[in-house]
């Protein structure tokens, strides 16, 4: 048993050049850092040097879960995947993709905290990680399987219970917009053609062990209940979407769908989701349901459960049932997914002939994760249909490609909303067939250079939600203004950052969210009612900074994002408040390690900081305003030339974007000019080497 | 009265007794049978002399779970083990559900045809029965370690006698044993003490505490148990049941 709680203790590193499999003490290495993508930053930083590309040997991909997962802890199933980014344009830069699923919490049980995989192995092979016997194994009679041949051959060899993350035919061929999946249908995008470039087809994990909570359990259970009491429905959404008896507000566009008369109707018998009232512990898997928030009323009847992580009780993932597409599709009726892997084969389609909620529309989607989940194709956070969909219609795809390859696609098909087309199209993407698909599979920024296509014109579109690096925006103006447009800025993909939205699409009325929001940021006004937005001020940059180390801090922890923050909640007699210390509350029961809600958002911000270094460092510059933190001029524009502040536009101001990035530097205590942290900035938070690495070669301010 | 007759309606009896909540005391029930090789683990009572450990009180209560309602987050299996045993671990968790969670009851065999969230989505809750006499794990324990506890009765694993052999894992034909690595013993489902943790932590409502119910016959077995009952133990049970 390990001398800490959380942890496991120990760091895998397997070289698969070598065959070398060895392991590091985790709180020796890596404490500084947590877990997670902490982990996956201090590795990329030491040992992976500026210039390496992400399919080079040289690049390292680093598995890195936190301290929570495999615990009690609710929503920690997720598993950060750091590498150098295949898609970010023009050159690979450091970015995480996460998976949910049972690979987290496996990994931990099995005994480790992180697995870092270096090197290119000389012939397909896969990853068995069995408690402490670890073994590189031959994946030749696996290549060229999709995803879910690959996981059954694996766990008949490993056993049921094991958790594999594997690769289909798409990362296998090196196409940059490639999955890892586990647990049938949690993927992290991006890292399928970096375990391609490496010859690994899948990493098994086992694990028998036990993760220790160092506190006293009667405390952690209190704890867990507490924490428990704070969750909404998925995406924190604290408020149910239509009335309920209990319930003093509602919110249409929250995703707490249940309700009396809404079924899980594909199951036997069916189910009656029920009113969910929030004190009720045992009715919270329930209150979400993403097929019917995202497919409408049709999807209730196709519903069979809600599926998710290790220890979550919010079930995001929803598994449906629709046995007309056996038939039809020669598809499983069953399948599951949520949001952007849930809408993946009906986001291609411009229009259905019965309408977007359809049921035509959830026979695409049945298509689409057929086909996506088994060949491993990523969609950039939907990047790929808005592209596809501009490419074809602008008639950009005709003048590209040769007339021969054109013709051989059924575009009729596609323009009335069949979903059979999605059998040309996928498998040809994850097999580079052809001109079209093999561009497609780049990734949007590799494709329009391909093409000759100029990055503005994408920049310009307001409807493509396209950001800067290869990809989209992630919860941005639309969702919080100034404070969104500032996340978007500072990663290498999408921000993949909820901390924001998950607050300001809470559905709670304006006024609650502005009390909250002054108890946690200082002022009323570091949050406006979404498209009536108001000017920048310094509490929407303490927002902004909050939001970013929240987000690195549950990724170092294995606490979900795409839950967390936990700063409201359901409970009327909180006033909605939630718990803005229940990170530090978790951390320090399940660690033995007492640290405070500050100690630990410092902690983050090292490791956010680690990743601005890592940014700086591998771009070689140090005009990160200018030359990395850059915004799409979409963002200044509305289609009805609406002014920027007016009521029901997303539209910015571009002076005032300025000062919103001013204000975000000096919250940071970064360098206004440039952007750039500074030398007291670093060596405050423990990263002097860092420093002094830029300083050597220029970059700092 | 024939010989064979008498003992089958001494057994009976010993049985309606048991099933009855009687509240005569077990030594005056033990002496009504005339001193047959019988003796009762109830709470505190230690095992007559005349001959080991055989028939024991009928537990109180059991969960129940409804495999349509699981949506296997495996907060059971962690409640278990955290709230009673300080750490998570699904390994010794007393009620399982990762072992059914992917492919079902039946394993990879079945791949995507079976259960579980490859096959039909349904994920089969296991849970300890509580046995009725004659229960397997009890019997195959060679140091009598496993024991009724008040007030449910539960069978439970009294850790000081368990020596860690694990015998009782072959004796469960539903597998519902574990054995901790961590503490060298067996455990198995002890109900809480009649507030189960699982049931409280289900975030779908799956599993309900309820009065104990006889489902051994009902669910079906996961293995064919291996474990040999000792020589003394089949003794006793000759003696009961010789006809």
């Amino acid at each position: 048993m390990a001398k800490h709680g959380g942890w496991a203790g120990k760091v895998l590193r397997v070289d698969l050049s070598t065959g070398k499999i060895s392991t590091e003490d985790t709180l020796e290495k890596y404490r500084d850092y947590l877990g997670g993508t902490g982990i996956g930053y201090k590795v990329i930083w030491d040992e992976v040097q500026a210039g390496v590309k992400s399919f080079d040997p040289a690049n390292k991909i680093v598995y890195g879960v936190g301290p929570l997962a495999g615990t009690g802890a609710p929503c920690n199933g997720r598993t950060a995947i750091t590498t150098l980014w295949p898609t970010c344009w023009p050159k690979a830069l450091v970015a995480s993709g996460h998976m949910g699923g049972q690979f987290a919490a496996e990994l931990k049980y099995a005994g480790y905290d992180a697995i870092i995989i270096e090197g290119r192995a000389d012939r397909p092979v896969w990853l068995s990680v069995w408690d402490e016997k670890v073994e590189i194994k031959d994946a030749r009679q696996l290549w060229g399987q999709g995803i879910r041949r690959t996981t059954i051959e694996i766990n008949q060899q490993m056993g049921p219970e094991a958790s594999v993350a594997a690769i289909g035919q798409a990362g296998e061929n090196l196409a940059p917009m490639s999955v890892v999946m586990n647990s049938y249908s949690h993927s992290a995008g991006g890292v399928g053609g970096v375990m391609g470039s490496k010859n690994l087809k899948a990493i098994g994990v086992r694990g028998t062990g036990s993760v220790r909570i160092a506190g006293n359990k009667e405390e952690w259970e209190k704890l867990i209940k507490l924490h428990l009491s704070l969750l909404g429905a998925n995406n924190q959404h604290v408020v149910p979407s239509n009335p309920q008896p209990w319930a003093e507000h509602y919110n249409a566009g929250s995703r707490w769908m249940a309700s009396a008369g809404r079924r899980w109707g594909a199951a036997n018998p069916s189910i009656d989701t029920g009113a969910c009232e929030p004190h009720n512990l045992n009715r919270i898997a329930y209150r979400t349901n993403n097929a019917a928030y995202f497919l409408g009323d049709k999807a209730w009847q196709h519903t069979v459960r809600g599926n998710g992580c290790t220890a979550c009780p919010i079930r995001c993932h929803t598994m449906l049932k629709v046995p007309a597409v056996s038939a039809k599709y020669g598809i499983p009726e069953l399948g599951q997914n949520t949001c952007v892997g849930l809408l993946f084969g009906r986001a291609f389609f411009k229009s259905f002939p019965d309408g977007p909620k359809g049921q035509t529309a959830i026979e695409a989607c049945m298509v689409g994760m057929y086909l996506a989940d088994d060949l491993g194709v990523w969609d950039n956070y939907g990047q790929l249909q808005r592209d596809f969909q501009a490419l074809y219609y602008n008639g950009i795809f005709k003048r590209k490609v040769a007339e021969k390859e054109f013709n051989s696609y059924s575009w009729n098909k596609y323009e009335q909303g069949d979903p059979t087309f999605l059998f040309e199209l996928l498998p040809r993407i994850a097999n580079k067939e052809g001109e079209l698909a093999t561009a497609l599979g780049l990734g949007t920024g590799h494709l329009l250079e391909r093409w000759g296509i100029p990055e503005q014109e994408w920049l310009e579109n307001h409807d493509l939600l396209y950001w800067k690096l290869g990809h989209p925006k992630h919860h941005s103006n639309e969702d919080a203004g100034q404070c969104g447009v500032i996340i978007n800025t500072q990663y290498n993909r999408d921000a993949q950052c909820h901390s924001h939205s998950n607050f300001t699409r809470n559905g709670l009325p304006i006024e609650v969210q502005k009390r909250l929001a002054a108890e946690l940021w200082g002022s009323p006004d570091a949050v406006d009612a979404v498209a009536a937005f108001t000017p920048m001020n310094a509490h929407k940059a303490k927002m902004a900074k909050w939001s970013l180390l929240r987000k690195e801090l549950h990724d170092c922890l294995s606490l979900c994002n795409w839950m967390g923050p936990w700063v409201a909640s359901p409970l009327k007699e909180r006033e909605y408040r939630g718990d803005d210390s229940i990170e530090s509350l978790l951390y320090s029961l399940a660690t033995g390690d007492k640290k405070s809600r500050q100690e630990l958002d410092t902690i983050a911000e090292r490791i956010f900081l680690l990743h601005r270094a890592l940014t700086i460092r591998d771009m070689g510059a140090k005009d990160m305003r200018t030359k990395h933190d850059t915004i799409p001029d979409w963002v200044f524009t509305d289609p009805k030339d609406k002014a920027a502040f007016s009521k029901g536009t997303i539209r910015m101001d571009k002076e005032d974007i300025k000062l919103a990035m001013d204000m975000f530097y000096e919250e940071m205590a970064w360098d206004k000019e440039t952007g750039s942290p500074t030398k007291a900035t670093y060596r405050r938070l423990g990263l002097g080497t860092v420093a002094d690495e830029l300083a050597k070669r220029g970059l700092l301010p | 009265m024939t010989g064979e007759k008498q003992k089958h309606e001494i057994l009976e009896s010993a049985l309606d007794f048991i099933n009855s909540s009687h509240s005569s005391s077990r030594r005056e029930f033990f002496l009504m049978t005339g001193g047959l090789i019988i003796a009762f683990s109830a709470s505190g009572a230690k095992a007559a002399k005349e001959g080991p450990v055989i028939i024991m009180d009928q537990a109180e209560g059991l969960v129940i779970a409804d495999p349509t309602k699981c949506v296997g987050c495996r907060r059971c299996e962690l409640a278990c083990t955290e709230f009673n045993d300080g750490k998570a671990s699904p390994t010794i968790a007393r009620i399982k559900i990762s072992r059914n969670l992917n492919f079902g009851v039946n394993g990879i065999p079945t791949g995507q045809r079976g259960g579980g969230a490859w096959g039909n989505g349904l994920v089969i809750q296991d849970i300890c029965n509580q046995c009725p006499h004659p229960v397997p794990c009890a019997n195959a324990c060679p140091n009598d370690a496993i024991v009724v506890r008040p007030p449910t009765n539960a069978r439970v694993v009294d850790s000081k006698r368990c020596s860690g052999c694990k015998m009782c894992r072959r004796a469960c034909p539903w597998e519902m044993m574990s054995f901790d690595s961590g503490t060298n013993k067996a455990t198995k489902c002890f109900l809480c003490d009649g507030s189960p943790k699982c049931v409280e932590a289900c975030p779908s409502g799956a599993l309900t505490y309820a009065a104990w119910r006889d489902l051994t016959g009902k669910i079906p077995p996961r293995v064919a148990p291996t474990a040999i009952v000792a020589p003394e133990k089949a003794q006793t049970c000759n003696e009961c049941h010789k006809k």
